[in-house]
C-alpha cells in the first residue's frame, strides 16, 4: 500500500492522465453523461447540450483545479500537497500531450452546444438571434472560461485572492 | 544451442545488411517476420547473450483499462459520499480525528492524504498483514480473523487455518524451515554465542563467525572480498552514499526498489532515471552525461554509477546484464548490481544473475545482495574488490553505527550457502536449484496456457499475474484464501494505476502436486473472476513501448 514500493515514481498522480485507455474513458464518460441527460423527457436538445457542457466543466474544475494534493501519502515530502491535479500533471511540464488533449476537448463541446442553439451559426462571436439563444451562449462561454483559464501556463500555481491557497 | 545458431545464421546475414548498432527496432521487425515469439538475441548482438532471453509484457486490453478507470471512479464517488456521511456524523467515524478544542489550529492531519487509505485500502485490508503461526515454508498455518466493522478492527476466532499453500514468501530455495542441518547448527551456535551481539562491527561486535561468513560469501560469488550487514534495506540505503557523492551521477532504472532510490537520494549525487531495462535509454543518458558533463558547470562527472537490480520483484523481469556490462565498459562507468531476489534463485549453480548469463563476476564493480530471500536468513552483503570492501568497512554508516548480525542468523547463512555450493558433502543444494528452475518454467508455462497475463522473463521465479481492476484485488486474495492458498496482491499506488497484480513467488520447496493444486485453484478462481485476459499476442522483447511522453521530477 505504500507509494513507490514498486517503482521510483514519487507521485503516481503525475502519470495517471497518460495511462493506457484514460483518454478513451474520458470521452466515453462525456458521451455517457450526454446520453443520460438526453433521456430526461422534458428538456430540449439545446438545453441538454448546455447542461452537458456545464456539468462537464464543473466536474473538471472541481477535480482538476480545486482538489489539491494526493489521496495517498507520497515520499516527496509534501511537494505536491498544495498543487492541484492539473499542476501536478507530468511534474509541471507545460504543453505535454495530456494537457493539450484536455484543453482541446473543451472546445468541441462548447462549439457544438453553441451551434445547436444557432442553426445558421458559423463563428462563436457573431450577432445574436434571440434573447433565448444569447442566454445559452453567455452561460456556455462563462463556463468554458472557468475551465480554460486555469489551464494557461501563466496561471501555474497562481491563487487569485488567496482562494484555495492552503 | 548449435542447432539454433545454424538456423539463425541465414537470418543473421539477411538483417546484418540493414543492421545499425543502436537501431534495435529495425532488426526486431525482421525477427518478427521470421520467428513467432522467440528472439534469439545471441545472434542480434554478436553473441553477447549465451541463452535465449524471452520476456513478455502483454499490453492491457483497452476494455479492461476503461472498466478499471470506471471502477476507480465509482470507488472515488462512494469515497466522497462516505466522507460526507462521516463528517456530518450520520455514519460512525473510526479514523483519527483532532480534538474539538484544537479545531482552529493548523490541522495536524491532512484529510485528503488519507482518502485512499480510508476509502479503498480499508475495504480490502484483510488481504495483508495476515498473522502466520507456523514456519512460512511451502505450507503455513494462518490465524483466522474476522471483522465486524468492515476491516477497521479485527478479531481472532480461535481457529487456525492449517496447511495453506504459501505462494507469497520469498523462499526461493526452501531454506525457511525449522528442521534440518541449518536449524540444528543455528541452535548450536546460539548455545555458544547467545542471540544478541550488542555492539557494532567496529567495536566489540566482530565475531569469528562474521569473518568466516564473509569469506564464504566472497567465495560463493567468485569475488575477492565481501562484507555483510544486518538489514538488506540498510545495506543499500547506507552504502550508496559511501560510494557516490556530490559531483557524481547515478543512472538508476525506473523500477528500482525504494532502498536504492533512498540510497541514491541520501548520497547527494545527480540522479537520472532510464526506462526499465531499456538499453537505448541507458546509452542515450550515458552519452548525454559524458558529452555535457555536470549541470551548470559542465565539468566532467567524478564518477558515473549505473544501478540495476538482478530480478525486479514487481515485474518479474531480469536485467539485460550482458548489454549493461558492454555499455559500462564502453563508457567507463561503474555498475552496482542489486541481486536481492536473484542470488540463489538464478543460474545453474545458484550464484545469481551473473552465473545465469555466464559472465565474469569481476565485470560487476559492486555486487549487492540480500540473505533474506534464498538463504532463509536476514541481512545483506556487498561484494567486490578488496580495496572497495576495505573502504566500506570504515566509511559505511551501516558498518560504523549498526549492530552486527546475530550469530544464529550468521550460522544459517553459512550452512545454507555451504549447502548450495555443495561443500557440506550432499547434493541437496544442487537439487534445490534445479527444482526451482523446473518449478518456475512449469508454473509460468501452465499459467500462460490457461490464458492469464503474466509479466516478466520466463526464468524468473517471481511471477506477477495481472488483475487490473480494484475490486478483483480483494476478491482474488479472499477467494484464494478460502481455497487454502495464500497469495500476495498489490494495487495502486504501489503499482501503476491500471496494473494491479497478484505476485506469486515459486519455491524449490513446492512439490509438483502443490503446484498442480495451486494451478487448478488459480484456474477456478480465474474463471470465477474472469481474469483470463490474455489474447496470446505475446510480443518478443523488448516489448515495453518506449514512451517518450514521460517526465520526471528534476531536483536540480
Amino acid at each position: 500500500m505504500n507509494v513507490g514500493t514498486a517503482h521510483s515514481e514519487v507521485n503516481p498522480n503525475t502519470r495517471v492522465m497518460n495511462s493506457r485507455g484514460m483518454w478513451l474513458s474520458y470521452i466515453l464518460g462525456i458521451g455517457l453523461l450526454h446520453v443520460i441527460l438526453l433521456s430526461i423527457p422534458f428538456v430540449s436538445v439545446p438545453v441538454v447540450w448546455t447542461l452537458t457542457n456545464l456539468i462537464h466543466n464543473l466536474c473538471m474544475y472541481l477535480l482538476l483545479h480545486t482538489v489539491k494534493g494526493t489521496p495517498f501519502e507520497t515520499p516527496d515530502q509534501g511537494k505536491a500537497r498544495l498543487l492541484t491535479h492539473w499542476e501536478q500533471m507530468d511534474y509541471g511540464v507545460q504543453f505535454t500531450a495530456s494537457r493539450k488533449f484536455l484543453t482541446i476537448t473543451l472546445t468541441p463541446v462548447i462549439i457544438t452546444s453553441s451551434s445547436f442553439t444557432y442553426p445558421r451559426f458559423r463563428y462563436i462571436l457573431t450577432s445574436f438571434y434571440t434573447k433565448y439563444d444569447r442566454v445559452h451562449f453567455v452561460v456556455n462561454t462563462v463556463s468554458l472560461l472557468t475551465v480554460l483559464i486555469p489551464k494557461l501556463p501563466q496561471l501555474h500555481g497562481v491563487r487569485i485572492f488567496g482562494i484555495n491557497k492552503y | 544451442a548449435s542447432a539454433d545458431c545454424s538456423s539463425c545464421t541465414c537470418q543473421q546475414i539477411v538483417f546484418l545488411c540493414v543492421f545499425v548498432y543502436n537501431n534495435m527496432f529495425v532488426c526486431l521487425f525482421f525477427y518478427i517476420c521470421f520467428s513467432v515469439f522467440q528472439v534469439h538475441l545471441a545472434s542480434c548482438y554478436g553473441g553477447l547473450y549465451g541463452r535465449p532471453f524471452i520476456e513478455s509484457f502483454e499490453e492491457t486490453p483497452m476494455l479492461v483499462a476503461v472498466l478499471t478507470y470506471m471502477g476507480y471512479g465509482i470507488l472515488t464517488i462512494f469515497g466522497y459520499l462516505r466522507d460526507f456521511l462521516r463528517h456530518w456524523q450520520i455514519e460512525k467515524c473510526s479514523i483519527a480525528r483532532e480534538k474539538e478544542n484544537q479545531k482552529d489550529f493548523v490541522p495536524l492531519y491532512q484529510d485528503f492524504e488519507n482518502f485512499y487509505t480510508r476509502n479503498l485500502y480499508m475495504r480490502i485490508r484483510d488481504n495483508w498483514n495476515r498473522p502466520i503461526c507456523s514456519v512460512p515454508g511451502a505450507k503455513m498455518d494462518l490465524m483466522e480473523r474476522t471483522s465486524r466493522d468492515y476491516n477497521w478492527t479485527f478479531e481472532y476466532t480461535d481457529r487456525v487455518v492449517q496447511d495453506v499453500i504459501n505462494l507469497g514468501s520469498y523462499n526461493y530455495l526452501g531454506f525457511a524451515e525449522n528442521t534440518g542441518p541449518c536449524a540444528d547448527s543455528a541452535c548450536e551456535v546460539t548455545m555458544k554465542y547467545g542471540v544478541g551481539v550488542t555492539s557494532t562491527r567496529q567495536e566489540i561486535g566482530n565475531l569469528d563467525r562474521h569473518e568466516e561468513m564473509e569469506k564464504l560469501v566472497a567465495k560463493f560469488l567468485g569475488v575477492e572480498s565481501a562484507m555483510a550487514f544486518g538489514m538488506g534495506f540498510a545495506t543499500n540505503s547506507m552504502n550508496i552514499p559511501a560510494l557516490a557523492g556530490k559531483g557524481c551521477l547515478i543512472l538508476s532504472d525506473e523500477l528500482n526498489h525504494a532502498s536504492l532510490v533512498l540510497g541514491a537520494r541520501l548520497s547527494g549525487s545527480t540522479i537520472r532515471v532510464f526506462k526499465h531495462n531499456n538499453m537505448q535509454s541507458l546509452e542515450k543518458l550515458l552519452r548525454e552525461a559524458i558529452v555535457h558533463g555536470q549541470p551548470r558547470t559542465h565539468r566532467p562527472w567524478k564518477k558515473i554509477l549505473i544501478v540495476v537490480e538482478g530480478i525486479y520483484s514487481m515485474e518479474g523481469s531480469i536485467v539485460r546484464l550482458p548489454e549493461v556490462i558492454a555499455l559500462k565498459k564502453r563508457y567507463r562507468a561503474y555498475l552496482y548490481l542489486d541481486e536481492a531476489h536473484s542470488i540463489g534463485a538464478l543460474g545453474p549453480k545458484g550464484r545469481g544473475v551473473v552465473d545465469y548469463f555466464g559472465l565474469d563476476p569481476c565485470d560487476v564493480d559492486v555486487m549487492m545482495g540480500t540473505f533474506t530471500k534464498s538463504f532463509g536468513a536476514a541481512g545483506g552483503y556487498i561484494a567486490g574488490k578488496r580495496e572497495l570492501i576495505e573502504y566500506l568497512r570504515s566509511h559505511s554508516h551501516s558498518a560504523v553505527y549498526a549492530t552486527s548480525m546475530s550469530p544464529p542468523v550468521v550460522e544459517q547463512i553459512i550452512t545454507s550457502m555451504k549447502c548450495i555450493m555443495g561443500e557440506d558433502g550432499t547434493t541437496i543444494g544442487c537439487k534445490r536449484v534445479r527444482q526451482l528452475a523446473d518449478n518456475t518454467v512449469y508454473f509460468r508455462k501452465r499459467l500462460r496456457e490457461m490464458g492469464f497475463i503474466t509479466y516478466g522473463n520466463n526464468d524468473s521465479p517471481v511471477v506477477p499475474m495481472m488483475l487490473y481492476m480494484p475490486a478483483k484485488i480483494g476478491a482474488f486474495g479472499r477467494e484464494m484464501l478460502k481455497r487454502n492458498i495464500g497469495v500476495v496482491v498489490v494495487g495502486f499506488p504501489a503499482t501503476p494505476i491500471i496494473e494491479s497484480r497478484a505476485r506469486f513467488c515459486i519455491s524449490a520447496a513446492h512439490t509438483k502436486d502443490m503446484l498442480d493444486r495451486a494451478l487448478s485453484v488459480i484456474s477456478e478462481v480465474g474463471d470465477l473472476l474472469q481474469l483470463k485476459y490474455s489474447r496470446h499476442r505475446i510480443q518478443p522483447s523488448p516489448a515495453r513501448p518506449f514512451d517518450d511522453n514521460v517526465y520526471e521530477d528534476i531536483d536540480d
